[in-house]
């Protein structure tokens, strides 16, 4: 079964759920249940009666395209929302609350994903919001959120402008941004992949923004680029772009993403450009959703990722093995090849266990304590847990800015292999942003 | 089947209507949850934006793919406007936006009008195409994918007064420029200069063989049509507050088409009531079907080209027309 805003119809979210059937078994163990519920309030002292008064759900307002161009992507990230729910609400919710998804799918286009905000804010009155999966549409977003007063925990969206340029004091993004990942591997490319380096881009706003980030620390660790390329999002036939990568050079650099990045990894392969020079590129061109595609074109690609589904040390931790054997189950049922998580996964999945923890320690009842939650919420730091499993994270006070380690990784037999992580406090990048007055 | 529409007054009943429907919008914000109301005042926008592409389809019979080109330079030019002056203002943001969609107008329209029926349409989709990469990639100047975002300006006069919008406020102004376009079109689509381009589209080699440069009428027409567009995508950046490269891909041109022919074309009305009917239809289904929406709305579309040709209004055409 497909995920589907009726998500709570989905095999896994059963138990959370009243599965709409009702037998006569289920409704006189319903009535008794009830009316043992009403007899023991009658008994319980007021103070308490009132605190169990207060167990109506956190509303958590979800935005993800799970239609139009980007709906394979925000279906699997909506799985990290998901799991991390079911957790909450099995082990009791927060503060004795359950969370309550209200899932809007925005058509992967960025005027629907205003209107959606708008919807889950105005109409469904969620407590906070959750998600996003394409940049534009969170940059769309974000004012809704911030002109109602309402925490907004990104849950994908890359841009670096979320927060630098663009931040706003509502909107905290638990993740890396294309800042990190560049300070991360270009030490390792420059000295073990080599110091020329060709650049290959998707010629929009989160394309052209990494790459800067790519040359700038390639550059500052002794490397070299010897050009760059762009190519228009969405180009079914990359091979005259292709064809204009030439000269002398050591590796290329791809910064892709899904489909775009398994166009240009099939083609240039069969142009017989890794045979000249050594593959690399952001972790988003060996996602493991689509690893299958790539086949053994994507053979010894070498990437950079906050997340890698592998299970070797240090990943070998109990908390990583239980998310993704947990993430494994949701996504078979989602996809029948049970793909692995990605990072898409794993960065809702964390953006939820932000709020909760957020919530737990401000005492946030709803939208009233927007103010609070944020001032939990900023300069928190969590360690490697059932809740973060990737590791240790800082969600840094002046731009809500995550800084966490990153993995570099190859690929063999079309399976990721850990080849060196870079810790937290070696891609730390100086903050760039001042909170607009609220 | 269509007729040139005869000059003759409209009727009481006509006024009488026109006036109850501009009340109940007008009423709107007072009854409406708050969702729903900002939903109608962008259903009027974008109703704004299927009246400007009723001037071309339904008056000179020129089916436009590229009417989001205007739009989207409308948006980005108020954005631009209301980004580059401190404090933003309103005027100056829709004179800028108003002038940007009539400079592309003016360019679409030199090179389009040379061109008829299929190829006319082709090519306004190549252009609309063209501006969409370039404000795609053009990514220092236009934000690129992620578009622009800013401040809405406040509603003033200088000297006299500056008030930021409410809710309220900006439903009521953009009502009242919309109504205020519909009838300016009205007129214009009723004077002699819109019978001229009615006469085009029931028969252009008549036309020119009793003496009319349809090619002059034609650039005027693609102009006046994508100057109106602009208005609307000037007022869809006021209300939103951002502007993004999506609003200026062939498929919003698109959707003004579907508007156009669920609404009833060669109405003015008609469109803005096809833009409420799909995008209320819309709505409604992805609350109930969820992802697979589009189907039911497909169906109803398809439906409505078999059983209602002319569109919702498209029966009262001719009395609209008087």
């Amino acid at each position: 079964m497909k995920l589907t805003e009726k998500w709570h119809d989905e095999l896994w979210a059963r138990d959370m759920w009243w599965s709409g059937k009702t037998t006569r078994r289920k409704f006189l163990g319903l009535s008794a249940a009830a009316a043992g519920a009403v007899g023991a309030t009658m008994l319980v002292p007021a103070p308490w009666r009132e605190a169990f008064g207060q167990a109506k759900p956190y509303k958590v307002g979800v935005l993800q395209p799970l239609t139009g161009a980007a709906a394979a992507g925000g279906k699997t990230a909506l799985v990290g929302t998901q799991l991390a729910t079911n957790r909450i609400n099995k082990a009791g919710g927060i503060n004795g609350r359950p969370i309550e998804l209200v899932v809007a799918d925005y058509e992967s286009k960025p005027d629907v994903g205003r209107r959606k905000a708008e919807k889950l804010v105005v109409e469904d009155k969620v407590d906070v919001g959750e998600g996003g999966y394409l940049s534009n549409v969170c940059l769309a977003c974000m004012p809704v959120f911030e002109e109602h007063k309402t925490v907004y925990m990104i849950g994908v969206c890359l841009d670096t402008t979320i927060t630098t340029s663009k931040c706003n004091r509502y909107t905290f993004r638990p993740f890396d941004y294309a800042p990190s990942q560049a300070m991360a591997i270009s030490p390792y490319l420059v000295k073990n992949l080599g110091k020329k380096w060709h650049i290959v881009f998707l010629d929009y706003a989160w394309g052209q923004s990494t790459r800067d980030a790519y040359i700038e620390q390639i550059k500052k660790n002794g490397g070299e680029i010897q050009g760059t390329t762009g190519i228009p999002l969405g180009t079914a036939d990359m091979t005259a772009f292709i064809s204009k990568i030439t000269g002398s050079f050591d590796g290329l650099f791809a910064i892709m993403f899904g489909a775009n990045a398994v166009t240009f990894t099939n083609q240039a392969y069969d142009l017989g450009l890794f045979k000249k020079a050594k593959y690399a590129g952001d972790g988003a061109v060996a996602e493991s959703t689509h690893l299958a595609a790539l086949g053994n074109k994507i053979e010894g690609f070498v990437g950079v990722n906050r997340y890698i589904p592998v299970l070797t040390k240090p990943l070998d931790t109990p908390y990583h093995k239980k998310f993704f054997d947990e993430s494994k189950v949701l996504l078979k049922q989602m996809d029948p090849a049970g793909p692995d998580p990605d990072r898409y996964v794993q960065s809702n999945f964390e953006a939820m266990n932000f709020l909760k923890l957020g919530i737990q320690k401000s005492g946030f009842r709803g939208r009233e304590d927007s103010m609070k939650l944020i001032e939990a919420l900023e300069g928190m730091e969590v360690k490697e847990s059932d809740d973060f499993p990737q590791g240790d994270k800082l969600l840094r006070r002046e731009d809500h800015q995550a800084f966490l380690r990153q993995f570099i990784f190859d690929i063999k037999n079309v399976r990721h292999r850990l080849l060196d992580v870079v810790s937290r406090d070696k891609v730390v990048v100086p903050p760039a942003c001042s909170f607009p007055k609220a | 089947m269509s007729t040139v529409a005869r000059a003759t007054g409209p009727s009481r009943g006509y006024w009488t209507g026109f006036v109850i429907v501009v009340a109940a919008l007008a009423a709107a914000p007072f009854v409406l949850p708050e969702f729903w109301q900002r939903f109608a005042t962008e259903i009027l926008i974008w109703g704004l934006f299927a009246m400007s592409s009723d001037i071309l389809i339904g008056y000179t019979g020129m089916v436009s793919f590229g009417h989001s080109a205007f739009f989207g330079l409308g948006m980005y030019g108020a954005a631009a406007a209301l980004l580059a002056v401190r404090p933003p203002n309103l005027w100056l943001a829709m004179l800028v936006g108003l002038v940007a969609a009539a400079i592309v107008a003016a360019f679409v329209a030199f090179f389009s009008t040379r061109l008829r029926d299929i190829y006319f349409s082709i090519t306004t989709l190549v252009f609309s195409q063209i501006f969409y990469v370039i404000i795609f990639t053009w990514t220092d100047v236009t934000g690129g994918e992620n578009g622009l975002t800013f401040r809405q300006p406040p509603l003033g006069i200088p000297g006299l007064f500056t008030i930021p919008f409410t809710r309220n406020g900006l439903h009521w102004f953009v009502l009242g420029v919309v109504v205020v376009s519909y009838l300016v079109l009205r007129r214009i689509t009723q004077s002699p200069f819109g019978m001229v381009l009615q006469s085009i589209r029931e028969n252009e080699p008549r036309t020119r063989a009793i003496g009319y440069h349809v090619e002059r009428y034609k650039i005027v027409s693609v102009m006046l049509s994508g100057l109106f567009a602009g208005l609307s995508g000037v007022l869809y950046a006021i209300q939103n507050k951002f502007a993004a490269p999506d609003f200026v891909l062939f498929l919003i041109s698109g959707e003004a088409v579907i508007f156009n022919v669920m609404g009833g074309i060669g109405t003015l009305v008609g469109p803005v009531a096809g833009a409420a009917f799909f995008l209320l239809m819309k709505e409604v289904f992805s609350r109930v079907f969820y992802e697979y929406y589009l189907i039911p709305v497909g169906v109803i579309f398809t439906l409505m080209v078999i059983f209602v040709p002319q569109g919702l209004l498209g029966a009262w055409r001719r009395q609209l027309n008087r």
